[in-house]
C-alpha cells in the first residue's frame, strides 16, 4: 500500500473528474486522463490522503451513500419546509441566536463534513471551528436550547452519527 | 433638498443605462446589427480551412476543429509567440527587480499558519479537481474552446489556493521559487522547439520546411501526425498547448510565491549593499 495506496483514490478522483469535465470518452480522453491523473495523483496524494486504507473500505462508501439519501432527502427536505414556514408566516416567528455545539467526531474530514452538512441545511449556519477545544458556534434561525449538549441533540448529533462511520 | 435631487439624477441615470442597454442587447441579438457579407466571407474561409479532410484543402488546413486555436497557434503562430514573450518578459522583469528574494529568506514562522481546518480540508479536495479540469482545458485545447493559457491559468489557482489557505511558509517547502521558474523555462523551450519540430523532422530526411509549419504544405510534404481515425491529435498545437499550460502554470506559482514572501523578510535582500 504505502504510497501508492494514497496515489490510487487521489488518481481516481482526478480522472473522474477529467472525464466529466471533458464529456467525451474517446480512447484520446481515456488515455490522455490517466497519464494526467496519475501525475495529479503523485502531486498532490500527500496532501490528499492521509490514510490510504479508508478510501478502500467498501462499508465507508455503503454508510456514504446512505448517510447521502438520508441527507438530501430527509434532513434538506425537512428544514426546508421548516424555514419555508417561517419566511411565508406573517409573523415571522423566529427566535435567532448563536449556540456553542461540542463536536465529537476526529478526522478532519469528519468534522469539515459536519460543518458543512449544518451549514448546508436552512436554518443553521456554523459561522466559527475552535480548534483548541473542538466546539462549533453555530448561528441558529430557531435557538430551542442554548445548554451544549440540548443544541448538539437538536443540530449535529445525527449528522456526526453518519459522518463518524463514514470519515472516522 | 439637494440630497433629494442627487436621488432623482441617480435613478433617472440608472434607469436610462438600462433600458439603453437592454436596446441594444435585444436589437443586436435579433440580428438587427450583424456584420455585413463581405465581412462574414473570412468566417466562412477560417470554417472552410481549419479543419478539412478534403484532399483539395490539403495544404491549407489546420486540422483542428477548433478554428481560434488554429488560428492563434498554427496560421498566426509566429503573432501568438510573440504575445506570449510579452507576459513572459513581464514575469523575467518581476524576478529581476526582486532578484535576491527567496523563500529561503522565510525564517521563523507563526504559530497559526492558514484558514480554518474546514477550509484547509475542503481545499485538500478541490486542488485535485482544479487541476484535473486545468488538464482537460489544456488538452483539449485543439478540440473544443480552451488552450494551453487558459488551462496555465486554471492550473495557476492551486498555487493560490495552497498560499492563502494554507499560508506561504507551507508552500515554499514544497515547491521554491527557483524549481518553478526552471519548470517554466522547461515549458518555454518546449513551446520554441514546437516551433521547429516540422522543420527538424524534414532536416532529419533531407527536407525542407518552414518555421512554424503544422501540416504539409504546398512546397513543404512534411507535416506532424492530425488525424488517427478517428482521434484529432492536431499536430503541433498539442504541443503547443501543453507547454504553454506548464509555462503560464508555473510561472504564475513563481509570482505568487514571490509577491506573498513577507517584506520584512527580504527587504535587505532586495536591496542589497549600498
Amino acid at each position: 500500500m504505502g504510497r501508492l495506496g494514497r496515489v490510487l483514490p487521489v488518481s481516481m478522483l482526478a480522472f473522474i473528474v477529467y472525464i466529466v469535465f471533458t464529456g467525451a470518452i474517446t480512447v484520446y480522453d481515456v488515455v490522455t486522463g490517466i497519464l494526467v491523473s496519475f501525475v495529479i495523483g503523485l502531486v498532490t496524494a500527500d496532501i490528499t490522503v492521509s490514510n490510504p486504507l479508508k478510501p478502500f473500505d467498501v462499508r465507508r462508501w455503503i454508510y456514504l451513500i446512505f448517510y447521502t439519501l438520508y441527507y438530501f432527502l430527509v434532513a434538506e427536505v425537512r428544514s426546508h419546509i421548516d424555514v419555508i414556514k417561517r419566511i411565508l408566516s406573517p409573523r415571522m416567528p423566529i427566535n435567532p441566536g448563536i449556540v456553542k455545539i461540542p463536536v465529537r467526531v476526529k478526522s478532519d474530514y469528519s468534522i469539515t463534513a459536519v460543518a458543512n452538512s449544518i451549514t448546508n441545511t436552512p436554518g443553521t449556519v456554523v459561522v466559527e471551528f475552535d480548534e483548541s477545544g473542538k466546539y462549533f458556534y453555530v448561528h441558529w434561525i430557531d435557538v430551542k436550547r442554548i445548554d451544549e449538549e440540548g443544541a448538539y441533540k437538536e443540530i449535529s448529533h445525527i449528522f456526526e452519527k453518519y459522518v463518524s462511520k463514514v470519515f472516522d | 433638498m439637494s440630497s433629494t435631487l442627487r436621488n432623482i439624477v441617480v435613478i433617472v441615470t440608472l434607469t436610462l443605462m438600462v433600458v439603453g442597454l437592454a436596446v441594444v442587447l435585444t436589437v443586436g441579438g435579433f440580428g438587427f446589427s450583424l456584420p455585413p457579407h463581405n465581412v462574414r466571407a473570412l468566417a466562412t474561409i477560417f470554417l472552410n480551412t481549419t479543419l478539412n479532410l478534403d484532399a483539395n484543402y490539403r495544404y491549407v488546413s489546420a486540422m483542428s476543429p477548433e478554428a481560434v486555436t488554429a488560428i492563434v497557434w498554427d496560421y498566426r503562430g509566429l503573432d501568438t509567440l510573440f504575445e506570449t514573450s510579452v507576459m513572459f518578459i513581464a514575469i523575467v522583469g518581476a524576478l529581476a527587480i526582486s532578484r535576491g528574494a527567496t523563500e529561503k529568506l522565510l525564517k521563523t514562522s507563526p504559530p497559526v499558519l492558514g484558514m480554518s481546518l474546514i477550509t484547509k480540508t475542503i481545499t485538500r479536495i478541490t486542488i485535485v479537481m482544479i487541476l484535473a479540469v486545468g488538464a482537460s482545458i489544456a488538452l483539449h485545447g485543439h478540440l473544443t474552446p480552451g488552450g494551453g493559457f487558459q488551462g496555465g491559468a486554471t492550473i495557476a489557482v492551486v498555487p493560490m489556493l495552497l498560499i492563502i489557505i494554507f499560508s506561504i511558509y507551507l508552500f515554499s517547502k514544497m515547491i521554491t521559487i527557483y524549481k518553478a521558474v526552471t519548470l517554466r523555462s522547461v515549458g518555454l523551450i518546449g513551446i520554441a522547439l514546437s516551433s521547429f519540430i516540422v522543420l527538424i523532422i524534414a532536416a532529419l530526411y533531407g527536407g525542407s520546411a518552414y518555421i512554424f509549419q503544422n501540416q504539409p504544405k504546398l512546397h513543404s510534404h512534411y507535416g506532424l501526425p492530425s488525424y488517427a481515425e478517428p482521434i484529432l491529435l492536431g499536430g503541433t498545437l498539442l504541443f503547443f498547448n501543453v507547454f504553454e499550460t506548464l509555462a503560464v502554470a508555473f510561472g504564475f506559482a513563481a509570482l505568487f510565491i514571490l509577491f506573498t514572501i513577507p517584506e520584512d523578510a527580504v527587504k535587505s535582500a532586495i536591496m542589497g549593499e549600498e
